[in-house]
């Protein structure tokens, strides 16, 4: 399909940068971001970042601007596109977790086992600072500033490197030694804000993935997951809403409904959701209110007027 | 070395050309020999138009019909908030458009903003094309890197009605960090770039290693500038000037432009010393008490009390934009300031202070941004050049839902080019069209967010409701320019989209406005002729001044003072025309200075003759 018949003469995009976009295709959907990337699972932030960059430079639309590159055009577009959205799981620590975990199944041999060396890795790495961060927790005196200050770089280089919740441990130890410092205890909340957001995004679209599969329970506990990490979180509580009414379970359908609304009260589809879920708690005086609420907004909503209808 | 591209700074109150010559970024000098260019321009009385450096200097006697900062007219809405507020500042009239626009009056024509930009580029053009000797079609312009769809637009159609092909729009930080990192490909640095020109504010925090350039996040104001610093000042004056006398100098266009030049000055010698005298004589007059003059001393300390918010407002924006790229201000290998307004004092201290560091001084803050767009143009043309640019989207871009909310589509600081799905569903049976409103912001509210536009799904096919999926697709271009295609689900045919609300220009307008710059440009086309001329005229003016000693010795011993005179006046009306390229007037200059050389030359031998007797 891409061995470019009739243009062959007119496109002089490299044979090699040609080569990859056809086996980039020809692999499509199957291939992981580490391969996207060119690099190991077992890669650390800064190669990842690295490796970004100089796929950038092979792949960017831009860079083969001045030259006629033909049909391989929209490919450059999509592979770049791609590339970039890889790197964008990748390069923070708790996507990436998310991401390994999931499909792991896809990896190939060798980064599995990359994958669970660096969990293992990163399990007796976290062990050792555990211990000397537990050492310098029993530092005395006036040294006790000088331990949080070291600390407190030490979580400044971790952020650098992409390892939030290093940097967290090397935080709280500091706060710890020297409770009036006001920088640490300030990088301290909004690492923590970050990771709770970071988590809950990525519980929040597990959860999609399996509602998409209809694996309403495994959805639910992801959504729920999600509202715990971030209590603000609408779309968790409306996604778990839409699968416990897909569960036949409407007292909790309702409950969360409820909460979505609370926290958006614009978001129709929760009304719609809490609606059926009082029709099927036979509730419906409390329905029709719904109902006509969502109605008074939206007068063209099918459905509400269907179910109205029905009552 | 390929083919010849600029990088064209498109400012509020300034503008620079540049180009890469020989692997060496380069600004381009005007036709007048300076480096920069204000963004300014006039009709003159005679029906002339003017841009640059000849319209700013007759702004004050002609201020309705000069047109000056036009950028922070550019895209923008008649009915937005941002709009009223400049307009109620400008000496210029500003007029409703025939698309929600805005439209600016002068003399018998009304130009949109687009337009008056276009003036401005074709004047850089007609530089680049002198300085090259050859003709220039290719360019690079920037904008403020907060600047949204509607005004990249507007840019890209000033650049086509130049008669230019705007390869590429880039963001005016990122190409200062260009300018910066071109030359040291080999360094891995995290550099942040701080931008206050004369109308936006820009921070963007970039990374950059081998040759690559990635921008992690941005942000800014882009109504925030140079120019609201100036106005403070014009208010420090002008307020206690209507207490004391009644009269409002704002209200009065000619003073309204005195007191801004002279804000200006002011503000740009504070940089500089400590305490200024603003003397503005006849500022004003009354029936009672006749003449009114302005007079007043600003000193730095006031400045800075007056426009502490200003500078607090840009240090807000440096904060969430470091927190948006995950990095901590210390932690910065560079901080590059670029701008005429980052020279002040206060900036450069409020800057240090947030960043732990002195700013670089490493770029020129006037020239950094046009070198680094004028590099993006050689990066995309020339082959030697491996360098590449990952900007992103400043804006959060997404649709309108029920309940007057706004969904995010694509998030703000999305690397460009960049796309997105959205799955629509129709909602009645039969349903024939379906709207869909873009916008770009973030707030969770739609109408707080910028219209981007209005589109219409049409010729939907006739089916029952929630059968017919249409999935519309967003992209993002390496320009930041959005584009919406749709397409059926089920049946996968194209959807046609037709866009229903747009500020910008019609194509119909864009050419014809393209037509009505190369005519203006045909009728500047000096006459073949003139080159001629203007050597025989720089002669004739060398034998003058070869001459003019012994012409005022001789003047004196009796060839009185009135020949000299009338010379002197002839040689200044011929230098004027050679200045404005009026090649039939210089012809006729020529004949004259001729003849009265021939005369005088007559006269001085005469004299020698007489004295050798």
């Amino acid at each position: 399909m891409l061995a470019a018949r009739d243009g062959e003469e007119a496109i002089d995009l490299p044979a090699d940068i040609q080569r990859e976009l056809r086996e980039l295709e020809s692999r499509g959907d199957r291939i992981t971001h580490y391969e996207l990337l060119s690099v190991g699972a077992d890669a650390d932030g800064g190669a990842i970042r690295r490796a970004y960059l100089e796929r950038s430079k092979r792949i960017h639309p831009d860079a083969w601007y001045r030259k006629e590159v033909g049909e391989f055009g929209p490919l450059l577009t999509k592979w770049f596109q791609r590339l970039a959205a890889a790197y964008q799981v990748l390069s923070d620590e708790e996507t990436r977790l998310v991401y390994d975990r999931e499909h792991k199944g896809e990896l190939s041999a060798s980064d599995r086992a990359a994958v669970d060396k660096r969990e293992l890795s990163r399990a007796e790495g976290e062990r050792r600072q555990r211990e000397r961060r537990d050492r310098l927790l029993h530092t005395k005196g006036f040294a006790r500033i000088g331990a949080a200050r070291k600390l407190y770089e030490e979580a400044l280089a971790h952020v650098q490197n992409y390892e939030r919740s290093q940097a967290i441990e090397c935080l709280k130890a500091a706060r710890e030694l020297d409770p009036n410092r006001k920088e640490i205890v300030s990088k301290l909340v909004e690492l923590e804000r970050e990771q709770a957001r970071a988590r809950a995004k990525s519980a929040l679209a597990s959860g999609k993935e399996r509602e998409d599969k209809k694996l309403w329970a495994q959805a639910i506990t992801a959504y729920h997951a999600a509202f715990q990490l971030d209590p603000k979180n609408g779309a968790a509580a409306a996604g778990a809403a839409r699968c416990f009414l897909w569960q036949d379970d409407a007292q909790a359908a309702s409950t969360w409904a409820t909460r979505a609304l609370e926290l958006d009260p614009a978001d129709l589809d929760s009304r719609l959701v809490l609606a059926e879920a009082f029709i099927a708690l036979k509730m419906k005086a409390r329905a029709r209110t719904e109902l006509n609420n969502i109605l008074s907004k939206d007068p063209e909503q099918a459905e509400a007027k269907a179910l109205l209808k029905g009552l | 070395m390929g083919e010849l591209v600029i990088g064209i700074d498109l400012g509020t109150t300034n503008s620079v050309v540049a180009t890469v010559q020989g692997g060496v970024p380069t600004v381009i000098p005007n036709r007048s020999g300076y480096r920069i260019t204000p963004s300014v321009v006039a009709m003159a009385r005679n029906g002339k138009r003017l841009v640059g450096a000849l319209a700013r200097r007759q702004a004050v006697t002609n201020a309705e019909r000069t047109v000056v900062a036009v950028k922070r007219l550019m895209g923008r809405r008649w009915s937005s908030k941002a709009l009223r507020d400049t307009v109620a500042r400008m000496p210029y009239t500003i007029v409703q458009g025939p698309h929600e626009d805005v439209r600016i009056v002068l003399g018998e024509q009304q130009y949109s903003p687009p337009e008056i930009s276009a003036m401005v580029l074709t004047e850089l053009r007609l530089d680049a094309e002198a300085y090259f000797g050859a003709p220039v079609s290719k360019a690079v312009i920037t904008c403020p890197a907060y600047f949204n769809d509607s005004q990249r637009n507007a840019t890209k159609d000033a650049g086509r009605i130049a008669g230019l092909d705007v390869i590429r729009i880039i963001n005016e930080p990122t190409s200062a960090a260009l300018a910066y990192g071109f030359g040291k490909a080999q360094t891995e640095k995290q550099v942040a770039v701080f931008d206050l020109g004369g109308g936006t504010f820009d921070f963007t925090v970039l990374h950059m290693f081998k040759g690559v350039f990635e921008v992690e996040a941005t942000g800014g104001d882009s109504l925030l500038g140079g120019e609201d610093f100036d106005s403070r000042i014009i208010d420090w004056l002008a307020e206690p000037f209507l207490k004391a006398h009644g009269v409002d100098l704002r209200t009065d266009k000619m003073a309204l432009q005195r007191l801004r030049d002279a804000a200006e000055k002011a503000k740009c010698e504070l940089s500089a010393v400590t305490s200024v005298e603003i003397n503005l004589p006849f500022i004003s007059a009354t029936q009672k008490t006749g003449p009114l003059h302005l007079q007043a001393t600003l000193t730095r300390e006031q400045l800075e009390k007056l426009t502490d918010d200003l500078v607090q407002r840009c240090l807000k924006v440096c904060e969430q934009v470091l927190g948006e790229a995950k990095v901590h201000a210390g932690a910065l290998g560079e901080v590059l300031l670029v701008g005429g307004q980052t020279r002040m004092p206060r900036i450069q201290t409020a800057v240090k202070s947030l960043f732990g560091r002195d700013p670089s001084k490493a770029v020129n803050p006037d020239e950094a941004v046009a070198l680094g767009a004028a590099i993006q143009g050689a990066m995309l043309l020339h082959e030697e050049q491996e360098m590449l640019l990952l900007d992103v989207t400043p804006h959060s871009l997404g649709i309108a839902i029920a309940g007057g909310f706004f969904q995010k589509i694509i998030p703000k600081n999305t690397t460009v080019p960049t796309s997105a799905h959205h799955v629509f569903t129709t909602v009645k049976d039969d349903q024939p069209s379906a709207k869909i409103t873009v916008l770009q912001g973030e707030s969770d509210i739609a109408t707080d967010n910028e219209l981007l536009g209005e589109f219409m799904l049409t010729g939907l096919r006739p089916a029952a409701r929630g059968t017919v999926d249409i999935d519309v697709i967003f992209d993002i271009s390496a320009d930041g320019i959005v584009s919406v295609s749709a397409l059926d689900v089920q049946t996968g045919a194209r959807q046609s989209i037709t866009v229903t609300a747009s500020s910008g220009l019609t194509e119909d307008e864009i050419k014809k406005a393209t037509r009505a710059n190369e005519d203006w440009m045909l009728g500047q086309k000096e006459d073949p002729k003139f080159q001629d001329r203007k050597a025989r005229a720089e002669e004739l003016f060398k034998e003058f001044e070869a001459i003019w000693p012994r012409l005022t010795r001789a003047a004196q011993d009796g060839l009185g003072q009135e020949p000299l005179q009338r010379a002197q006046a002839a040689l200044s009306v011929a230098r004027l025309q050679v200045a404005q390229k009026e090649s039939e007037g210089l012809a006729a200059s020529i004949d004259r200075l001729e003849r009265m050389l021939g005369a005088l030359k007559g006269a001085l031998e005469r004299g020698l003759k007489e004295e050798g007797r």
